[in-house]
């Protein structure tokens, strides 16, 4: 399984890999600091499943997801935002996100979402 | 949070120095009692349902009684009751300084006594349970008037407390807050736009800064590197967010956040109407800087 972090903060992206590798030990894990990342390496690395932050610098994890789903229709994208705003959830499932993470993430969270994207 | 408010006024009636209520608030904090350790002593709850509750707690900005009714481990009563038993965190660090020796009992109950009276607070208020009350201290500390963009003021100064309380540890002391008049060093910033537009930032001393990110992380910090300022950077993106979600819970306004910026320097063009909410902690104080 490869699993793609998106976000601009590499505290977070640390906390979000030992997340990921805790519930999937054999997961490769592949990494982007902002949107247009994110994008650039959906197309080169296929990853079966993408946590995305929402606010980064060049490209936004909204604009981000919608472009890939532009990509591709079954990519499974989780945005994971400390702004679990009625708004950003809205813009978040109107473009096609396959879930939401409030921050501050926890392990079970992450792992859960993972279980479910392999089912 | 009347805990942290109660240490600033023994500090300020010169009661007690600064070096004695950071290790009374520090030995406090080793030594109170929760709800979760009641509830295990009352029989109600095992500790690995008190583990889950506290799980559970760190993603929903709800408090720890209230998730444990929802969880179906305990009933609305039984928390009320639990509550009534506990002990109140200014009784805690009244009592650590009686203990420590450097209070005595009359001052410590007179002082109580006072503090009550001038910033007009109940018995109940003292309780940490009412968030209104809450937000009128500090709105009383920090000398805000209410109406207009002072709600968003007093409600993101709150919210910082509470956070500090939850991410970063309660063994803390507000200081007097000040305007900035010359350039800081270490800073985080993030702006606000939206329904109102803010200006936000952190900054400190590199050592207190450190180890304020080695708390946030629940991880030993190596020194001051990139790593580090991310970590103290998502603090201020989480609290942040926070605020945001409670705006629109409160009011249906949307705030937008922008990336936050890491400043090993910083002039203060702009920032003249920019308030400084200090925060001492035992290793130092932390700076939060709000502009409207």
């Amino acid at each position: 399984m490869k699993i793609m972090i998106c976000d601009d903060s590499m505290f977070v992206r640390k906390k979000m890999k030992d997340a990921v590798l805790a519930a999937a030990p054999d997961a490769e894990v592949v990494e982007a600091f902002d949107g247009q990342q994110a994008v650039d390496k959906y197309t080169a690395e296929k990853p079966d499943l993408i946590f995305m932050d929402i606010i980064m610098p060049v490209k936004n994890g909204v604009e981000a997801l919608t472009e890939i789903m532009a990509i591709d229709k079954k990519a499974k994208v989780v945005m994971a935002s400390s702004v679990g705003t009625q708004e950003n959830l809205k813009q978040a499932i109107l473009a096609g996100a396959y879930d939401f993470l409030q921050k501050p993430i926890e392990n079970d969270d992450v792992a859960k979402i993972i279980s479910k994207a392999l089912k | 949070m009347f805990t942290q408010f109660f240490g600033n006024y023994l500090l300020r009636r010169q009661l007690v120095s600064s070096e004695q209520l950071s290790e009374a608030l520090q030995i406090q904090k080793n030594t109170r009692l929760k709800l979760g350790v009641l509830a295990i002593n009352a029989g109600l709850m095992t500790a690995d349902q008190v583990e889950k509750a506290h799980d559970r707690q760190q993603r929903a900005d709800k408090r720890i009684g209230d998730v444990m009714v929802e969880m179906g481990f305990l009933t609305k009563d039984q928390v009320e009751e639990l509550l009534r038993t506990q002990p109140t965190g200014h009784l805690l660090l009244g009592q650590t300084l009686v203990d420590k020796g450097y209070m005595s009992n009359a001052q410590f109950e007179s002082a109580l006594k006072s503090y009550k009276e001038e910033n007009s607070l109940s018995d109940s208020d003292m309780n940490n349970t009412d968030e209104n009350a809450a937000k009128k201290l500090v709105a009383g500390f920090y000398n805000i008037s209410s109406g207009g963009g002072s709600d968003y003021a007093v409600n993101y100064v709150s919210l910082i407390f509470k956070n500090l309380i939850r991410f970063i540890g309660d063994d803390f002391t507000p200081m007097e807050p000040f305007a900035l008049k010359e350039p800081i060093k270490n800073v985080v910033l993030q702006n606000i736009s939206g329904s109102t537009n803010m200006t936000t930032l952190i900054y400190a001393e590199k050592p207190a800064l450190i180890e304020f990110a080695s708390r946030f992380a629940k991880e030993e910090m190596s020194g001051d590197d990139e790593y580090t300022q991310a970590c103290v950077s998502e603090f201020i993106n989480l609290h942040n967010g926070l605020f945001a979600v409670n705006v629109s819970n409160d009011t249906g306004k949307e705030l937008q956040l922008e990336p936050q910026c890491y400043y090993d320097e910083m002039d203060i063009k702009g920032l003249s109407k920019a308030c400084v909410v200090p925060v001492h902690y035992p290793f130092g104080v932390i700076n939060f800087v709000i502009a409207m």
